[in-house]
């Protein structure tokens, strides 16, 4: 309106034809106006709501917290969702912290291993070994750790060369050849996982009774494991140690196998958020078990002395099971179950007897 | 250059030794002949046979809750290993492709997966079994280790090959296939077809006798 | 070189899911790949917009910083494109692309994923420019013969703009102003601003007045 009315006053000056002074009078007059006319404007802009609809439409869109899921023609879970903000937090976890700092962590182990290993050297059993033997794991129990052995080894191997085989194997080997062993780790641990869950069930039905927690589980806590120092802490069947990986195990496995499935089947519509979870989760998780196994392995091969043969012949030796399962080697001896070295080998057959060993003493499947 | 060799000629050649010594060792048992028996038949031995060769499938009381573990193992690996390697949709079409020229129904994908699981699961723990039991440690001899472990090779690379995607990968499983096809005449595995004279043999002995075994 | 970006106004898209059928013929993609689609938001209220979206070619592409097989690589004109024979299928440009615009055709049991397939901004794969090899593994190569995608191209409403940033910045900034212009001169709604000529301060139908 302003400026429909600003030359009309103009052309009313010019056709009275006054004075100058009138004039001058009327170009104050103007001035005033004008700038008067200005601030009309300025006032009718905040009048005015401008509408800004793209703008209202980005603000929903991409909202500060949750997804905005709007309707689509194309079928498809999450198809709905036109950005997923956390797609990028993601990202940013995979690729700022987990490569990374997992990476540091697993040869932060080893080496932390190494320098054990270096400063206390193999834990050797005090007394010596003897020639007396104490039956330890079954024919069932052995087969069973071997099992969910060699799968988590496969496993651990494969999802590593996921996690890593980007860094450090493709400068290497070169993409095509890593893409072929990519995909080859993809699949079989893919089809492992489920076996898996089948070991770690077998595992947990077979060793859970004996992993309940019970007195002097505390003391040997207190006392650090016998790690410090020289003396050994007494202990039942598996100690506080032993114990506490057990169940370790058995938590970080439910969430390894949970995430795990969510992630291998994506077929329930769990949507991109749900597995971006599933996969932080399952690498945590998997991170810490392949952690603890690090440990585990050291003590049973070169950590410790003796510790192995329970899980491979069976038999156990009888000074180590006194010094390290101090209640447990006790009550063996009292209940008479200590065999000789002799026999132990009689009924493995090593020697020539040619005796066929008594079902009892292997056989006791399940 | 080694793909086309996998591919063609070694395949043919490894059918061809397969066929061959199948056939080979089925004529060396026919020719061994049999001792006479001189008992008196009280029956004739057809009927036992054939009942032998199939109530063997199920196993005898004491057996089956003694060694448990090796006989749910056992057929789990059995009949995961029968399904997968004759009812899988690549296997089904490399046979229509490359022997009967004709194929047959196959399994849907999700079987199929889950009898390899299966079938993983039973024979890592039979492997496991035979490597720790004392009993059948000592009975084992290089060539089960082998034919085992040839079985095992090939299931894996045939897992790690899933993905049909990757030419490689697939010549590692056929070529792996191969070497097996090439070893199976010479070696236990060949109780896949004996185990029908074995069987066959008690039940006959058995059933002229009279006997229900 | 030119950057190549999408844009989709959505005060022009009147979702008629014409881009997605170009998308689909143009590329011969496979069955339940979608590599375009249309999206709206608050369907049937005031307010109501929709939004065709693909794969946006992102300047810092977050499949290509989490593609475990390093699979995934943007050209000189910026459009983000992936080489399906080293793809595992493995699922993570998925998880990390906010606009999810990777798809997988499911190949095996269990919803098992096959080789990723993702909008190319019809430009095709690291295969020779034309070949049958990469019309039959990511579809039509329509940058290769000069031209910009099909999706945009066919546009009824030209909503959906593709081509270089700055012309497409250039012509949405125009459109922008026109709209606030018409806006604030006419009094018309934004609604109708959207469509008017973007030549000069004053649309088609305000001349006709």
């Amino acid at each position: 309106m302003g400026r429909v009315l600003f030359p009309q006053n103009v052309a009313d000056a010019m056709k009275g034809g006054w004075l100058f002074l009138l004039c001058v009078l009327m170009l104050l007059l103007l001035v005033t106006s004008t700038a008067a006319i200005g601030a009309e404007t300025a006032e009718q802009a905040q009048a005015i709501p401008v509408p800004n609809p793209s703008a209202d439409l980005w603000r929903e869109v991409r909202q500060r917290d949750g997804i905005v899921v709007g309707k689509t023609q194309v079928a498809g879970v999450d198809s709905g969702a036109l950005i997923n903000p956390y797609g990028e937090t993601w990202r940013n976890f995979r690729m700022q912290q987990l490569i990374p700092y997992s990476g540091y962590l697993l040869v932060g182990m080893l080496l932390l291993l190494l320098l054990f290993f270096a400063i206390r050297g193999k834990v050797k059993v005090n007394a010596g070994m003897s020639d007396k033997k104490l039956f330890r794991y079954s024919l069932y129990e052995r087969m069973i750790h071997w099992f969910i052995a060699s799968v988590f080894l496969f496993l651990a191997l494969t999802g590593l060369i996921l996690l890593f085989g980007r860094s450090l194997l493709i400068p290497w080997v070169g993409q095509e050849l890593f893409s072929l062993l990519a995909s080859a780790s993809k699949e079989g641990h893919n089809l492992f996982g489920p076996v898996f869950v089948v070991a770690l069930l077998l595992i947990f039905i077979r060793f859970v009774r004996r992993n309940i927690y019970q007195r002097g589980d505390l003391t040997w806590l207190l006392k650090g494991g016998g790690i410090i120092g020289k003396g050994h802490v007494p202990s039942n069947f598996f100690n506080m140690g032993e114990k506490s990986m057990f169940w370790l195990l058995v938590l970080l496995g439910i969430v390894i196998i949970g995430s795990g499935l969510i992630l291998v089947f994506p077929l329930f519509g769990q949507t991109r958020v749900t597995m971006e979870l599933a996969h932080l989760s399952h690498a945590i998780t998997t991170l810490l078990m392949i952690l603890v196994i690090m440990g585990h392995i050291y003590i049973g091969s070169v950590g410790m002395e003796g510790a192995l043969d329970g899980m491979t012949t069976g038999y156990c030796d009888l000074n180590w099971a006194r010094e390290h399962h101090a209640q447990w080697a006790e009550r063996c001896e009292q209940e008479g179950q200590v065999v000789s070295e002799a026999e132990v080998s009689r009924l493995r057959g090593e020697s020539s007897g040619g005796h066929i060993p008594p079902a009892g003493a292997q056989e006791s499947g399940q | 250059m080694i793909g086309q060799l996998i591919d063609g000629p070694l395949w043919y050649f490894s059918l061809a030794v397969f066929c061959l010594g199948v056939l080979f060792r089925f004529f060396t048992i026919l020719r061994a002949g049999l001792k006479p028996d001189l008992a008196i038949p009280r029956a004739g031995g057809a009927a036992g046979a054939l009942r032998n060769l199939f109530t063997r499938f199920v196993p005898r009381r004491d057996v089956a809750t003694r060694g448990r573990l090796t006989l749910v193992a056992g057929y789990l690996f059995h009949l995961g290993l029968f399904a997968l390697l004759f009812f899988a949709r690549p296997h089904v079409d490399f046979y229509a492709e490359r022997i009967t020229g004709f194929d047959w129904p196959a399994l849907p994908y999700w079987a199929f997966i889950i009898s390899a699981e299966i079938a993983f699961i039973g024979l890592l723990l039979l492997w496991l079994h035979r490597l720790l039991h004392p009993v059948t440690r000592l009975l084992s001899t290089a060539d089960d280790h082998i034919g085992t472990g040839l079985v095992f090779l090939v299931m894996l690379t045939g897992c790690l090959a899933l993905a049909q995607s990757f030419e490689p990968l697939r010549l590692l499983h056929l070529f792996l296939a191969e070497l097996l096809l090439i070893y199976f005449p010479f070696s236990s595995l060949m109780h896949t077809f004996t185990f029908v004279f074995s069987r066959g043999y008690t039940g006959a002995i058995m059933g002229r006798k009279g006997v229900n075994a | 070189m030119a950057r190549m970006k999408f844009y989709c106004d959505a005060e022009r898209c009147i979702e008629c899911n014409a881009c997605v059928t170009a998308c689909k013929n143009e590329n011969e993609v496979p069955w339940g790949v979608n590599r375009r689609r249309v999206v709206t938001i608050k369907d049937g209220e005031p307010g109501e917009r929709s939004l065709s979206v693909a794969c946006m070619h992102c300047s810092d592409a977050p499949c290509i910083a989490v593609c475990p097989v390093d699979c995934i690589y943007d050209t000189l004109d910026g459009v983000v494109l992936h080489n399906k024979d080293i793809c595992i299928g493995c699922g993570y440009c998925f998880y990390a692309c906010p606009f999810g615009a990777p798809q997988f055709p499911q190949e095996g049991a269990f919803g098992s994923r096959g080789k990723m397939d993702k909008c190319t901004f019809c430009a095709g794969g690291p295969e020779e420019d034309l070949s049958a090899e990469e019309r039959r593994k990511y579809g039509s190569n329509r940058l290769a013969e000069g031209k910009l995608p099909l999706c945009a191209e066919m546009c009824s409403t030209k909503a959906l703009l593709a081509g270089d940033a700055n012309v497409i910045a250039d012509i949405y900034r125009e459109r922008v102003i026109n709209r606030g212009a018409s806006v604030l001169n006419r009094g018309v709604s934004y609604q109708n601003a959207a469509f008017r000529a973007s030549r000069g301060m004053e649309g088609k139908s305000s001349m006709k007045k």
